[in-house]
């Protein structure tokens, strides 16, 4: 659009310069002709009339003039003139009185609406003076077929300028969105986009930048991906021989000093530690590299809530104050629910988010089975909530604490460091492998509530698939 | 492989008589089989500790000459070995044994561990295990192999037919090689015909696990022992699946 308006005035400003250019010079051309004529013809009068006798009428008659020019006689005080359309009284007093007192001029004026140029000679020999008017009709018409010439030119330049833009435009930015729509595909996690420049030589030097830096974005991320995993798994073995023998330790634990038996319980909660983190690192690098696979069961939610509870608890003996028990309500819609999901992955995120608030909130308050009805009306879906004792969590920090190792403003009050920093990211990427979410709430009252919404049963009208089947067409593990 | 029945369920070698059903044994001889020499001498240790017999070897090769030079009660393999990999080691002492493998991958979550269950493994752990959750389920599996059935009699379906006391299991009267969990697994769902038994249910009657056991446990040895007593394993008559639910006996 700003287009066109921009070439409409372009081609009107170009097409009025023309205009005006040619007028000028036209007008000049021809009221020079026109000057030349009446000195031609003057001169020609002027001779005659120094013949005696001469009648004036016949002379001017005789004078050779250009088509619709007229000419006019004064001598000797009387006018004589070719035409009745001009005499005395059209040729303009300004012009007359000039001409008469010895001066040559040349005037336009109108007869009748009529442009008209008039060159007035003095012709002091002879004591008369020659007037020739010419008709400037015709030249008006030509500069007005001119003028419309060059409006419809102006026009036509105007919309033929923007068609052939605009479908210039749209050709030179063709492959522009094949690049765009590459980009988002990117952006969105499809690192394996790549633009396809056909044989369009202009673009092929955009797609081929566009390409070699896709994959060296690519092969950078895929390399670091796979550097956690690599790392993490060269962790195990040395992890599996220190956790074996300290269980070794651990059976002797009565034949040690106190001494002894403190240094074992911390090497045991570290290596506890260490342990989790190995495993956290290795799950996040497999959600990472898009590795990782839902291995679906058919289980009672509540139950699976409470076992994964149990398991979350430390151990007894374990070092630090005895933990308050964490009360697990089913409400009566959720009693009996039945849900498909990947045991290992609630219990983790149950697990996460217990440990979590046990570090930052002093510890799980409640923990909730719910069963509302999803978006849409589409039946229930499961809802496990853990609310904390804790002084909640800011609005603008809780889209932060599903990110990993964040550490966010309670990180002051930092426990005792039996954290992974990956708990909450491991949650948000567990209920997103179901179909599902997680969110932050208030509790009235205070405190935080930490809410995952899962489906409760990701592949509905799925084949009746065991987690078996389902994971034996698992895709290549590129971590081996 | 010829494996007969004689080979089935060997004795040990502490000498114990030839049973299908071994009892009142308390130690127990546990092959591990691991290519790092660290893991290999610590689990050597906490497995003494605990106190079973260990037999360790470095590869497969190795792994199958000691089993079949002296079987042990239980296999501890590791999946990722120099040479001849977990799986075919766990083929190979399949043909002669039924003998409890439990095998440790890498990974809980790749095919592995489903590819280590169809070779014929009982279970697996995942690296790093720890050493307490191991002693849990080799505890729970040969708890298992060694206390009896229950006494139920002959239980029938179709042609099969399973004698839990003997431990024997025929298809058209001929006798068809089922491992210790694949038996257990027939004889509970032989024991509740038509009703539908839970994953759950199954991990706990069949391993003796709590409810910490994987449902693809389940799952592929159900399949296999399809593959055992169904005439057309992929349209199975005798054992179906319950979508949602679980497995049942067609009664």
């Amino acid at each position: 659009m700003t287009f066109a308006v921009g070439a409409l005035a372009l081609s009107g400003v170009m097409a009025g310069i023309t205009y005006l250019t040619a007028r000028a010079g036209f007008l000049n051309e021809r009221q020079a002709e026109f000057r030349r004529q009446a000195f031609v013809n003057a001169s020609l009068v002027q001779n005659s009339l120094r013949v005696p006798g001469t009648a004036v009428g016949q002379l001017l008659e005789s004078v050779d003039t250009l088509p619709g020019s007229r000419s006019v006689l004064a001598t000797h005080g009387q006018w004589f003139a070719t035409s009745i359309s001009v005499g005395q009284s059209q040729i303009p007093p300004a012009e007359r009185s000039l001409v008469l007192s010895g001066t040559a001029a040349s005037q336009t004026f109108t007869i009748d609406a009529t442009p008209e140029v008039v060159v007035g000679v003095p012709l002091p020999g002879v004591g008369a003076a020659y007037f020739e008017v010419f008709s400037l009709e015709e030249v008006e018409r030509t500069l007005r077929t001119l003028a419309l010439t060059l409006a419809i030119a102006a026009g036509v330049t105007t919309l033929a300028g923007a068609a052939v833009g605009r479908w210039a435009a749209g050709r030179a930015l063709r492959p522009l969105r094949g690049v765009s729509d590459a980009a988002v595909a990117i952006a969105a996690g499809d690192l394996g986009t790549r633009v396809d420049a056909g044989d369009d030589a202009d673009l092929s030097v955009l797609a081929s930048s566009f390409n070699r830096m896709a994959d060296h974005l690519q092969e950078r991320i895929e390399r670091e991906a796979r550097f956690t995993s690599d790392v993490s798994h060269e962790l195990r073995s040395p992890l599996t021989t220190l956790s074996a023998s300290l269980s070794v330790l651990e059976a002797q634990r009565e034949q040690l000093g106190p001494t002894g038996q403190r240094a074992l319980g911390l090497l045991a909660g570290d290596l506890s530690r260490f342990t989790r983190m190995v495993s956290d690192l290795l799950e996040i690098s497999r959600f990472d590299a898009g590795s990782a696979e839902l291995s679906l069961d058919d289980v009672d939610a509540g139950e699976l809530v409470r076992h994964a509870l149990a398991a979350a608890m430390p151990p007894h003996g374990a070092a630090g104050p005895p933990e308050r028990p964490v009360v697990v309500d089913v409400t009566p819609r959720a009693l009996g629910l039945r849900v498909r999901v990947d045991k290992r992955r609630i219990e983790r995120i149950v697990a996460n988010l217990v440990d979590n608030a046990r570090q930052y909130a002093g510890g799980a308050r409640r923990v909730v089975v719910d069963a509302p009805s999803g978006p849409g009306a589409r039946g229930p879906i499961l809802r496990i909530t853990v609310e904390d004792a804790g002084p909640g969590v800011a609005p603008d920090e809780r889209g932060h604490l599903f990110e990993r190792f964040y550490r966010g403003r309670s990180s002051g009050r930092r426990g005792a460091g039996e954290g992974t920093g990956l708990g909450l990211a491991l949650v948000a990427e567990h209920a997103r492998l179901h179909g599902g979410s997680v969110g932050i709430e208030d509790v009235p009252g205070g405190g935080a509530r930490f809410v995952v919404d899962l489906p409760i049963d990701p592949e509905p009208g799925g084949p009746a698939t065991d987690g078996a089947r389902a994971a034996s067409t698992d895709r290549a593990d590129p971590s081996r | 492989m010829a494996a007969g029945p004689a080979t089935l369920w060997s004795t040990t070698r502490s000498g114990r008589p030839a049973g299908r059903f071994p009892q009142g044994r308390s130690v127990s001889t546990i092959l591990v089989v691991e290519d790092d020499e660290r893991i290999r001498s610590s689990m050597r240790l906490a497995l003494e500790g605990e106190g079973h017999d260990v037999v360790d070897v470095a590869s497969g090769e190795e792994a199958i000459d000691a089993f079949a030079r002296d079987p042990t009660d239980l296999v501890l393999l590791d999946l990722m070995l120099p040479g001849m990999d977990g799986f075919d080691t766990c083929r190979s002492i399949r043909r002669a044994s039924a003998v409890p493998v439990i095998m440790v991958t890498a990974r809980s979550d790749t095919h592995d561990v489903v590819a280590g269950l169809e070779a014929g493994a009982d279970d697996y752990v995942t690296k790093p295990f720890v050493a307490k959750e191991l002693g849990a389920r080799i505890r729970a599996l040969l708890r298992r192999t060694r206390a009896a059935d229950g006494d139920v009699g002959t239980l029938t379906f179709g042609d099969v037919e399973v004698v839990p006391d003997a431990g024997v299991v025929r298809r058209g009267g001929e006798e068809i090689h089922c491992t210790r969990t694949e038996f257990r697994l027939l004889t509970e769902l032989a024991r509740n015909p038509g009703r539908v038994l839970s994953r759950e249910h199954l991990l706990e009657q069949v391993w003796g696990y709590d409810y910490f056991g994987d449902g693809r446990l389940v799952d592929v040895h159900v399949r296999r022992l399809r593959t055992k007593v169904e005439a057309d394993p992929a349209n199975p008559r005798y054992i179906i699946t319950v979508r949602g639910m679980g497995y049942k006996l067609a009664a």
